[in-house]
């Protein structure tokens, strides 16, 4: 402790202070911890900052440990910075409420001008989270200075972070001079010479926009000038990065004008709309894609803008980049919804789909098929049928897994329009194939599949179609391809009840055969299979059928199965002493000896599982 | 330190035995001696017992462990205290019987790891052998040893974990563990306690007398497995002797024995293969210790095979894992599996990097 006295220039009376030395002594740690030479040391200590504030109250923190604190961060590492500014944001408690809370905007202005992102972004968040707690005053005193000082420094790094700052501010400076004073001066961000600025800026636009939006009568038509100009900066700007950034701004101010039932400017905001969907920069048309959705719900009570947007779309489409493809094939449901008018989507839309239906990129046909379906409920039934329904059934013939993985997992609202026979001649084949691809995955995901089509198509078909396959997946080489199969066949039974499993899966399984069942792999899993549907069907089925089986087991060469039999035992015996009377005999005179038996076993698994087993039969006889 | 200089940069096709070469034993820093973990200190003379107590606990580790979540060093303390417990009753060819799944090299790979038992099945429900090199190289070398070995302590007879030349106190120093131990808890103690606990692996094991598994290869001072039970394995990795060579040769083209280009252990022809088979009445050599593209490998015409279960070893080789399982009835399949999946990755086709933005 003596060291930190003498020298060191960050001063801090901690640990020699008048009263209660010996309650701080803990606190003295910590700060030498602060102090520490090893950076770790140095972390952990800052993230224990309350402590130390809730121990020297509200006086000292302000008096000696925030002065400590502005010092520290002028003088350390990036990574006790990064928890320093964190830290600062939750400090308006230990330092005696808001009216003292411009105390910590020093040290966080510092933190603000770093050059390290991490700390820049903690630092910004804590301020706006301190201005929510400041007054008019303070905030017009303290922190709107501390905005222009950043907005105004030599290096990109405090503008990027003014930039953040605005929205804390904008909207509660209710006089028009004022406000429009900030939005000049953010007018100079977004022209700023160095990109990242600019970046920043019109990141951080759109969120200013809609506080207009939240306040719509707050801004006036000078404010709005400004915003147009910001806006056509942006637009006009040299770097892609800053330019793409636009399509959300321009999504704002859609939204602002809007609400405000102002469509003087709508024809304006459309050619807007245009020049960026179709921008030279892939980029940009990219957002535009993305965004599409947003961006046409903002036109969609004019149907004459809502036809002027179909051509560019569909130009998004026809894209000569792969991902602005991908970003519109997504879109064209949402688009045809906002449409409404289905010959328009017949005549437009079909063909498009069409075309991205065979697009060369397999990421473009994913996405598309991960909507397309949505399309049918939008079409006349006939059109359904005629045009959609073929396109999709190429396109669950397609060499990517993925698609057709996706049209499969959104099958039901085809099957809600137009009834699943158009499709299923093709689906069986699609589902075939998914069920035999080399990635286990793949296969995995279509047995995930297979409860929701059951449901879709009905106990006739399946038992006709998928029957065997939900079988033949129990004898994959991949363990879990195996479980999901068992989870599968359990979910069936749950689906279409106890009698359809005890003729279709259990009497089908316990006929398996038996050169198959040589090994102790297929063994156990016909026996996790049968134990799964214990649950899920009548006791009758379990003790004539399942229950014989597991018997049989009880004496297999291999323990792995002797110890699986005895976790068997436990879950018949759950499944039958809902009915004890009936089932006492049963369990008392035949399983339970069993697992006696087992619990003598050679095998210190299987000895183990029957003790467990016996224990939870009882609890569940008891 | 130059770490990543064994990944092969030479076409894995022509060359399918492409040995991980660059250990070199004879550059062996020096170890710190003295000091121990003292996780020997009060060996028991008879086989752990597990209690519900310890069930309970190692359980409750293998969950944690299980979500690449580290054990305290209390903890880890405790679980080499168990495992010395278990393994020094084991033999230098301790005995597994069929069915059992063999696997190769994970090499801290814990995520690759986890993929494997999806592939082949959880332990208990299925039988494991690992023939070694379990840390250095991957990120997750102490999640990776922590999780076998509280494994290997929980169902001591459904897994079996066999010492790889990476097992070692002097090779860990170079190759990543020791560093790693140092990162995650702060004090060489962990590594101190796993390299002491490495001593009690077994270093061979027979499958049901018919296939011998162990790291590295054959021995030229070896020539019965009854020789290789008279060893005293409770040390570090000798430098040179047979011990040595089983945990470091590789099988070779050319007949008869070679000198490693490893500087440990030797290489050995298919007339040694064979001869060696033969007189131990085995049907095959399993073992470890080199990449190989496709997972698993073949060589001296089917009396050796090569597995190897870290997919995309070191992250970048773009080599397949595999596994061999062995049914009850000794029929062979192996299973090969690509990296694990990490959730949540981008699935852009292009991407553009973030500096760009």
């Amino acid at each position: 402790m003596s060291g930190e006295k003498d020298g060191s220039e960050k001063k801090i009376k901690a640990g020699q202070g008048s009263a209660g030395s010996g309650d701080l002594y803990p606190l003295a740690l910590l700060m030498d911890e602060l102090k520490h030479d090893d950076i770790a040391n140095r972390v952990e200590a800052m993230k224990k900052l309350d402590t130390i504030a809730l121990a020297l109250g509200p006086q000292r923190t302000r008096d000696e440990l925030v002065p400590f604190l502005t010092e520290v961060s002028q003088d350390d590492e990036d990574e006790v910075f990064a928890v320093l500014a964190e830290q600062l944001g939750k400090f308006v408690p230990f330092i005696g409420g808001s009216k003292f809370a411009t105390l910590l905007l020093p040290a966080l202005e510092i933190l603000a001008s770093t050059e390290e992102t991490l700390v820049r972004d903690r630092a910004v968040e804590s301020l706006n989270n301190i201005a929510q707690e400041l007054s008019e005053e303070q905030l017009f005193h303290d922190f709107i200075p501390l905005i222009e000082h950043l907005a105004t420094a030599e290096w990109f790094s405090s503008k990027v972070s003014s930039c953040g700052l605005f929205k804390s501010v904008l909207a509660r400076a209710k006089d028009d001079k004022f406000r429009k004073e900030l939005l000049a001066l953010y007018l100079q961000l977004v022209q700023d010479d160095t990109p990242m600025v600019r970046r920043a800026a019109a990141k951080n636009l759109p969120t200013l926009i809609d506080l207009l939006t939240q306040n719509p009568d707050l801004s006036t038509a000078e404010d709005w000038d400004y915003i147009s100009n910001m806006f056509q900066k942006i637009v006009a700007d040299g770097q892609d990065s800053v330019k793409f950034l636009a399509v959300e701004i321009l999504i704002s101010i859609l939204k602002f004008f809007n609400k405000k039932k102002d469509t003087t400017h709508s024809r304006d905001l459309l050619h807007s709309s245009i020049q960026l969907i179709s921008d030279e920069a892939w980029r940009v048309r990219y957002m535009a894609a993305d965004r599409f959705d947003a961006l046409a719900e903002e036109f969609s009570s004019n149907p004459k803008f809502m036809e002027e947007l179909v051509g560019p779309f569909l130009s998004l489409c026809e894209d000569n980049e792969s991902d602005v493809r991908k970003a519109a094939a997504k879109q064209i449901p949402r688009f045809s919804e906002l449409l409404g008018d289905s010959q328009v989507i017949v005549k437009s839309m079909l063909p498009t789909i069409q075309n991205l239906s065979m697009d060369e990129s397999e990421a473009v046909r994913a996405s598309l098929a991960s909507e397309v379906t949505n399309l049918a409920p939008l079409l006349p039934k006939k059109e359904a049928v005629d045009s959609l329904i073929p396109i999709l059934l190429n396109m669950l013939k397609d060499e990517f897994p993925e698609v057709r993985l996706n049209i499969i997992a959104k099958l039901k609202v085809v099957n809600d329009v137009v009834g699943i026979d158009p499709l299923s001649e093709s689906l069986l084949p699609a589902i075939t194939e998914l069920a035999k691809d080399v990635n286990w995955r793949v296969r995995m995901a279509i047995i995930d599949y297979i409860p929701l089509l059951a449901e879709q198509l009905g106990v006739e078909f399946f038992d006709k179609q998928l029957g065997d396959l939900c079988l033949s997946w129990l004898w994959d080489t991949v363990y879990s391809i195996r479980m999901a199969a068992v989870a599968n066949l359990k979910k069936l039974t749950e689906t279409f009840g106890s009698d359809w499993s005890r003729d279709e899966i259990i009497a089908r399984l316990l006929k398996s055969d038996s050169q198959l069942l040589e090994n102790f792999v297929y063994r156990i899993t016909l026996l996790m299979a049968l134990t799964d549907l214990v649950p899920v069907v009548s006791p009758k089925v379990v003790t004539e059928k399942i229950l014989p089986f597991i018997d049989h087991l009880a004496t297999d060469g291999v323990a792995n199965i002797r110890f699986n039999v005895a976790k068997s035992y436990a879950v018949v015996v759950k499944s039958l002493s809902k009915d004890p009377t009936k089932f006492s005999d049963l369990i008392n005179n035949s399983i339970i000896p069993n697992l006696k038996k087992l619990s003598q076993d050679s095998d210190v698994d299987v000895r183990y599982y029957a003790e467990q087993s016996i224990e939870e039969c009882k609890s569940y006889l008891a | 330190m130059e770490v990543d200089s064994d990944v092969p940069m030479r076409d894995a096709v022509d060359e399918p035995l492409d040995p991980t070469l660059d250990e070199d034993a004879r550059a062996f820093p020096a170890v710190s001696e003295g000091e121990t973990s003292g996780i020997a200190d009060h060996k028991s003379n008879k086989p752990l017992e597990l209690t519900k107590g310890s069930i309970g606990q190692l359980d409750k580790w293998i969950e944690h462990l299980g979500k690449c979540q580290i054990l305290s060093e209390e903890d880890v303390s405790s679980l080499c205290k168990m495992a010395v417990d278990v393994l020094q009753f084991e033999e230098n060819v301790q005995p597994v019987s069929v069915p059992v799944t063999i696997c190769g090299d994970v090499h801290g790979q814990f995520h690759d790891l986890i993929e494997l038992f999806k592939i082949g099945g959880p332990c208990p429900d299925t039988n494991y052998l690992f023939m070694g090199d379990y840390v250095d190289r991957g990120y997750y070398s102490v999640e990776t040893v922590s999780y076998l070995v509280a494994m290997k302590v929980r169902y001591p007879k459904r897994i079996t974990i066999l010492r790889g030349n990476h097992e070692s106190r002097q090779i860990t120093q170079v190759y990543g563990f020791y560093d790693e131990c140092l990162r995650k808890y702060g004090s060489a103690n962990v590594w101190k306690m796993f390299t002491d606990l490495f001593d009690y692996f077994p270093i061979t094991a027979l499958v049901d007398n018919k296939i011998f598994c162990l790291h590295g290869g054959l021995s030229p001072m070896i020539e019965t497995v009854d020789q290789v039970r008279e060893l005293n394995r409770i040390q570090e990795v000798p430098h040179e002797g047979p011990m040595c060579d089983l945990l470091w040769s590789d099988p070779d083209d050319r007949g008869g024995w070679g000198i490693s280009p490893r500087g440990a252990g030797f290489t050995f022809g298919q007339d040694i293969s064979e001869q060696f088979n033969h007189t131990n009445d085995l049907s095959l050599i399993a073992r470890a210790h080199q990449l190989v593209m496709e997972g698993y490998a073949w060589s001296h015409q089917q009396s050796v095979v090569t597995i190897f279960s870290a997919p995309n070893y070191c992250y970048r080789c773009g080599n397949q894992a595999a596994i061999m399982e062995v049914d009850e009835n000794h029929n062979r399949q192996f299973l090969q599996y690509e990296p694990s999946m990490r959730p949540g990755e981008p699935t852009v086709s292009r991407k553009t990097p973030d500096y760009f933005l």
